[in-house]
Parts: structure tokens; C-alpha cells; sequence
């Protein structure tokens, strides 16, 4: 399985590479063996990858990658139903347009998405409700962006703490393979469910991983955040 | 090496001492003083915290322009960086303290109050650790003479947001500086060389190629936002920006290292005979780094802060026992998001014995565990402690825990 660090030194403010490092963690002990690839700026997107990461930046990295990815090299991919996990920044890139340094910048158009200044920075813990895994998550969020779902768009849960897209009291956004949140921290890490979902999507059959310390932290954290 | 001969100080820079003028503003700042001073007493003897940051309260609070008026007086030398402030503000004072009396903030107190507590006591230098958000105000209040910039990389990002929105506050800072205030910079450091780029005089230090390699988050220019090319810790972007160029250039080194140095750099500007010729003959300088031994229950512990990516991988570096307790916190001032644990890697502690403790050491012990580093997680660093019998251990330990078990 190959999994796709998509620009890490640009889409790496918050540890996002961690999410990487947690799925070939955890495909390994379910026997499953993985590549990470870190694709760097300057590098062309493979198209053969199973799972394609992308974290948070700041504005002008946010720019760059997006700028970089517009060829449509990770088209291709989706279309061939890879998985892709974007957080933050890079959930952004997925939508149709978002604002960075002031400016509209038009996204891969991947997600039915458009992200707009919020009325505030949205940062602090943040708890939502999934009902594609029936589970509560948690992750920290830190963000000015507000994002709006287009029509027919589904986003990725509910939110319980924190602010997710906004104010419209959702997160993220997901179509088919495709998933979009505000949760880092890295997501992955702080829940393990999630991880195997995409798991299990990428290897096309069930992935479940028995990992006490893993769980111990998820339950930890689920606790905690209120 | 640094290839100047020695040559007189940088004389502009000492200030003449201007007697106050007189009049009501300078009798309300000494009443003022009066009552802060004693607030600061009567706090202490109460065992009520340190009552090292009540007085600048206090005192600020009965005279908000006090820290413009207590720096008239003087000449006015102010550090920050994200690491390394404590120790670097601790060396610069040792040497500035051998041509004139000198005051200085306490360690963590680096906020305004702090700096004007510190202004309370009359001096011919004053060497303050200034916090990086504050430290835009504290130029503009004192007009300091000479202003040390170490490093800016990502900390506390809930409440810095970015590290481009500090370096973009410092770069309007220089730029609205005095233009007699001299900016002491590592420019090895992409956002502290755009910051001063708007500098009226500045002084440019680099530690040559290979200091550390890219800088963890210096992807992208600070100052024109193109990707930055980096071969070997030396970077050019076509917007001009560049370590390539320095006023003084010196071999790579550590952390510790490479603050001593700039501390000399500035205490020469300020009139410290030869500290740049004692450059090369201190060998002491790993003292800077903020380790600290104790003994707890009959363990030897070194103690190292670590509280951003930049400092855990620096303390890592470090460690050479096969002892190690890690200790993790999110409070405020270590950052409420645990998140950048992962930007650290942790592989040298495989197979030391690792014990993991903290109001966030799940965070950590899963993240090293992902890394292949297995680790005993326990509540209390008392409960870690007492899993080493009576030998010694390496202590790494997040802010206000460090701070915590120094002042045990
Ligand atoms: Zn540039």
C-alpha cells in the first residue's frame, strides 16, 4: 500500500506528517505492508498511490501547494478511487475556492466546498460526531476560514465542542474516498477508528487494528475534550 | 572565524544620562514605584507567588508610560526568539555587568509587566527577555539601544497563529524603530533575516552552511512567499533574501552555541571589551543550555526544557544516559495544542528505559510508540522518579513542568 505525503514541508504546521506515520503503524500490525511517500514541492504527484495526505499550512505555503496540485495531477487519483485525507489548509485546497493572504484563490474544485474568512480564528479543542463511523472524534482545530457546503455536499460530522466549518455547528466534508476535516492533533493519532476506515477503504476489505495504547489515548482524549 | 580585528566599541550606542526633568509626571512615577515596590514586598512576605510580576503590574497600572519614562535613563538591550531567551538575556547581562551596573527581568517574566518590574531598580544598562509578541510594544516604549534577534520557528501556535505573523510584527517593528536602535540577527534564520530587512542598522550573523540544514518551517520566503530553495542551511530567493551575505560569519554549533555568540556579537556593541576575541577561548558555553541537576528521592536528574519541536530535537540530541523520563504539558504557556510532537523525532531514545509522565503524556508515549520507542506511562513524574532506584536519568521536560520541578 502506498500512502502519499502530499508537500509536507508545506502542509506540515500541525504535525500532519504524524497521520502518515499512524496509518503505516497501524497497516503494519494488521500485516499489511506500506510505503510513505514524501512528495516535496518540487516533485510530481504519483498517480499509483492507495492513500494521499494533506495537512495544514499557513497562508502562503497553503498558495504554493495549491498552485503546485492545480495540473490536476491529484484528479487522476481520485478518480481511480484513491483515498484522500485533507486537513485544514489542505481540506481547503479540496474545495472549490478559499481565502489566503486576503485573496480568493481558486481550489482543485474536488470537494463541493468554498471556503470564505471567518468572524473570528476558530482554535481550540474540537469534538464531532461521525455518523460514517457512529463514533464521537476529537481533534484540535486552528483556523480563520469559514467553510460552506455546497448543494448535495455531506460533511464528515456534527459538532459536539469547537466550531469545525463555522458557525454552522458541522465539519468537514467527505465524497466518496474523499474526506476533508478541521481536526488535527494528528487526527489519526487521537482516533484510531478513522485511521482504520481509511485503511480498510484503501485495502478494499475490512482493516482492524488491536492497538491498547492507541485506544487508551482515543478514550483519554474523548474524555477529556467537553 | 570572524575575520574584524577589534576595534573600539560601537561608543554611539552608549547613551548619555539624562537627569529627569523635573515636574508632576516624575513625582507620580516615583510615588508610583513607592507603592509598587512595596505591593511587590508585602506579596512576597504573604507567599503569594514570586511577587516578581505583581510590582511591574502595579506599577503600570498607576502609571501607564512608566516603562517609557524608566528608559530614558539608560542604555536599553532586548532579546527574544522563540529558545533560547532566558539563557542567551543570563550570558549577555554576565558580560555587560563588567562596564556598568545592569538589571534584568526574572526568568518567565518577558511580558510588559516583567519589563517594567525590572526598570524599578536604577542601572547604567538594562538587558530584558523580551516575549516575541511583545516585544513590537517594548521597542516602541523604550527605544532600546541594541535589540538581540535568536530565532522564530513554530510555538504556541493557538495563540501565535503563525510564525510568518511574528516575523511580519518584528519586520514592522524594525521598520519603525529608532534609527539609532541596532538589530543584532542570526540571519541563518529566514524569518528573522525578513524582519530586519526593514531595519535602519542591523548587524548580520550567520553560523555558515550547514547549521542545522533547512529550517523546520522555511519552506516559504517570509518576505515574497515563493518556495525556498535550500542547499545545506544556505538559502537564496530571487526577492533578494539570503544568508549568503553576513557581517559576521562563524563555524556551526549548537543551540547553546550559537547563542553565545550572538550574546558576544551584541555585548561588543555595546562597549564589552574583547568579547568577540574571547569568543574563541570560551569553551563553557554548554553551560547556556538550560539544563539544571537535582536530586529527587535519591535520583541524580538532569533537567532540560523542551517546549517547541526546535528545543525537543536539540535536547534529544543531547541525550547520552540510557535513563530518560519525558514530561509533557499543555497549559498555556506550553501550548494548548500537543499537535507539533510529531514534527520531533524520538528515535535515539530506542532502547533506553523511557518513562513517560505529564498532564499530556498519553499524547506523547502513543507518538513515540508509533515510532517504535515503547514507554512506561505514569501519572506523576514522583511515580516516574521511582522507577530508577538510585541511579540517574535525563529529564525532558515540557515548560511549566520544567519550571515546576526546578522550583520544587
Ligand atoms: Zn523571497
Amino acid at each position: 500500500m502506498k500512502i502519499i505525503r502530499i508537500h509536507n514541508e508545506l502542509l506540515g504546521t500541525y504535525g500532519d506528517r504524524g497521520n502518515a506515520d499512524v496509518l503505516a503503524y497501524r497497516a503494519g500490525l494488521a500485516g499489511i505492508s506500506t510505503r510513505v511517500i514524501d512528495v516535496s514541492y518540487r516533485d510530481a504527484i504519483p498517480h499509483d498511490g492507495d492513500i494521499y495526505l494533506l495537512g495544514g499550512a499557513e497562508d502562503a505555503a497553503q498558495i504554493l501547494s495549491c498552485n503546485a496540485l492545480s495540473g490536476g495531477s491529484l484528479h487522476g487519483a481520485v478518480e481511480k478511487g484513491a483515498v484522500v485525507l485533507a486537513i485544514c489548509a489542505g481540506f481547503q485546497i479540496l474545495g472549490k475556492s478559499f481565502y489566503a493572504n486576503n485573496n480568493e484563490v481558486r481550489g482543485l474544485g474536488l470537494l463541493n466546498v468554498t471556503t470564505v474568512p471567518g468572524t473570528q480564528r476558530y482554535v481550540g479543542d474540537i469534538k464531532i460526531h461521525s455518523d460514517l463511523l457512529g463514533i464521537d472524534l476529537t481533534g484540535f482545530e486552528n483556523h480563520g476560514g469559514k467553510t460552506l457546503l455546497g448543494a448535495g455536499a455531506q460533511s464528515f460530522g456534527s459538532v459536539v465542542v469547537g466550531h469545525g466549518n463555522g458557525e454552522s455547528g458541522v465539519d468537514g466534508a467527505v465524497s466518496g474516498n474523499i474526506f476533508g476535516t478541521y481536526l488535527h492533533g494528528p487526527v489519526l493519532a487521537r482516533n484510531p477508528e478513522f485511521a482504520d476506515l481509511l485503511l480498510s477503504r484503501a485495502h478494499g476489505s475490512p482493516v482492524k487494528v488491536d492497538d491498547p495504547l492507541a485506544d487508551h489515548y482515543a478514550a483519554l482524549r474523548l474524555r477529556l475534550v467537553k | 572565524m570572524d575575520q574584524r580585528s577589534d576595534r573600539e566599541p560601537h561608543t554611539r550606542l552608549v547613551r548619555p544620562t539624562v537627569a529627569y526633568s523635573k515636574g508632576m509626571e516624575n513625582l507620580r512615577l516615583a510615588i508610583a514605584i513607592a507603592i509598587a515596590k512595596s505591593a511587590g514586598f508585602l506579596s512576597k512576605s504573604l507567599g503569594r507567588g514570586s511577587g516578581e510580576t505583581l510590582p511591574g503590574r502595579v506599577l503600570l497600572t498607576l502609571c501607564p508610560n512608566a516603562i517609557e519614562l524608566l528608559s530614558a535613563s539608560r542604555v536599553i538591550i532586548l532579546v527574544s526568539g522563540t529558545n533560547g531567551k532566558t539563557s542567551t538575556t543570563k550570558e549577555l547581562v554576565t558580560q555587560v555587568r563588567t562596564v556598568g551596573t545592569v538589571v534584568t527581568s526574572g526568568s518567565g517574566s518577558n511580558l510588559t509587566r516583567g519589563v517594567a518590574g525590572a526598570l524599578m531598580q536604577d542601572s547604567v544598562f538594562a538587558v530584558l527577555e523580551v516575549d516575541e509578541l511583545h516585544l513590537p510594544s517594548v521597542v516602541a516604549a523604550t527605544n532600546p539601544a541594541l535589540v538581540l534577534l535568536l530565532n522564530l520557528s513554530r510555538d504556541q501556535l493557538h495563540r501565535m497563529h503563525e510564525v510568518k505573523r511574528v516575523a511580519s510584527r518584528w519586520h514592522e517593528m524594525c521598520k519603525s524603530a529608532d534609527p539609532s536602535t541596532l538589530f543584532v540577527a542570526d540571519v541563518d534564520d529566514p524569518f528573522v533575516n525578513y524582519a530586519i530587512t526593514g531595519a535602519a542598522s542591523a548587524v548580520r550573523v550567520s553560523f555558515g552552511a550547514a547549521s542545522g540544514g533547512r529550517h523546520p518551517d522555511g519552506a516559504v520566503c517570509p518576505s515574497c512567499g515563493r518556495y525556498l530553495d535550500w542547499i545545506e542551511g544556505k538559502y537564496h530567493c530571487e526577492c533578494g533574501l539570503s544568508n549568503e551575505y553576513a557581517d559576521h560569519t562563524y563555524e556551526s554549533g549548537s543551540a547553546g552555541y550559537r547563542n553565545f555568540v550572538l550574546a558576544s556579537i551584541a555585548a561588543d556593541m555595546v562597549g564589552v571589551h574583547n568579547s568577540i576575541s574571547n569568543i574563541a577561548l570560551r569553551t563553557d558555553y554548554r553551560g547556556m543550555e538550560r539544563a539544571t541537576e537535582k536530586v529527587f528521592a535519591g535520583v541524580k536528574a538532569r533537567l532540560r526544557l523542551t517546549k517547541n519541536p526546535a528545543s525537543w530535537t536539540e535536547a534529544l540530541a543531547g541525550v547520552v544516559g540510557d535513563n530518560v523520563i519525558l514530561v509533557l504539558n499543555a497549559r498555556e504557556v506550553d501550548g494548548i495544542d500537543t499537535s507539533w510532537i510529531w514534527d520531533v523525532s524520538y528515535a535515539n531514545l530506542a532502547g533506553k528505559k523511557v518513562v513517560v509522565t505529564g498532564e499530556r503524556g498519553a499524547d506523547l508515549a502513543y507518538r513515540i510508540h508509533v515510532e517504535g520507542v515503547e514507554s512506561t506511562l505514569v501519572d506523576t513524574f514522583d511515580e516516574a522518579i521511582a522507577l530508577f532506584g538510585l541511579g540517574s536519568v535525563e529529564v525532558l521536560a515540557a515548560y511549566t513542568a520544567f519550571f515546576g520541578l526546578v522550583n520544587r
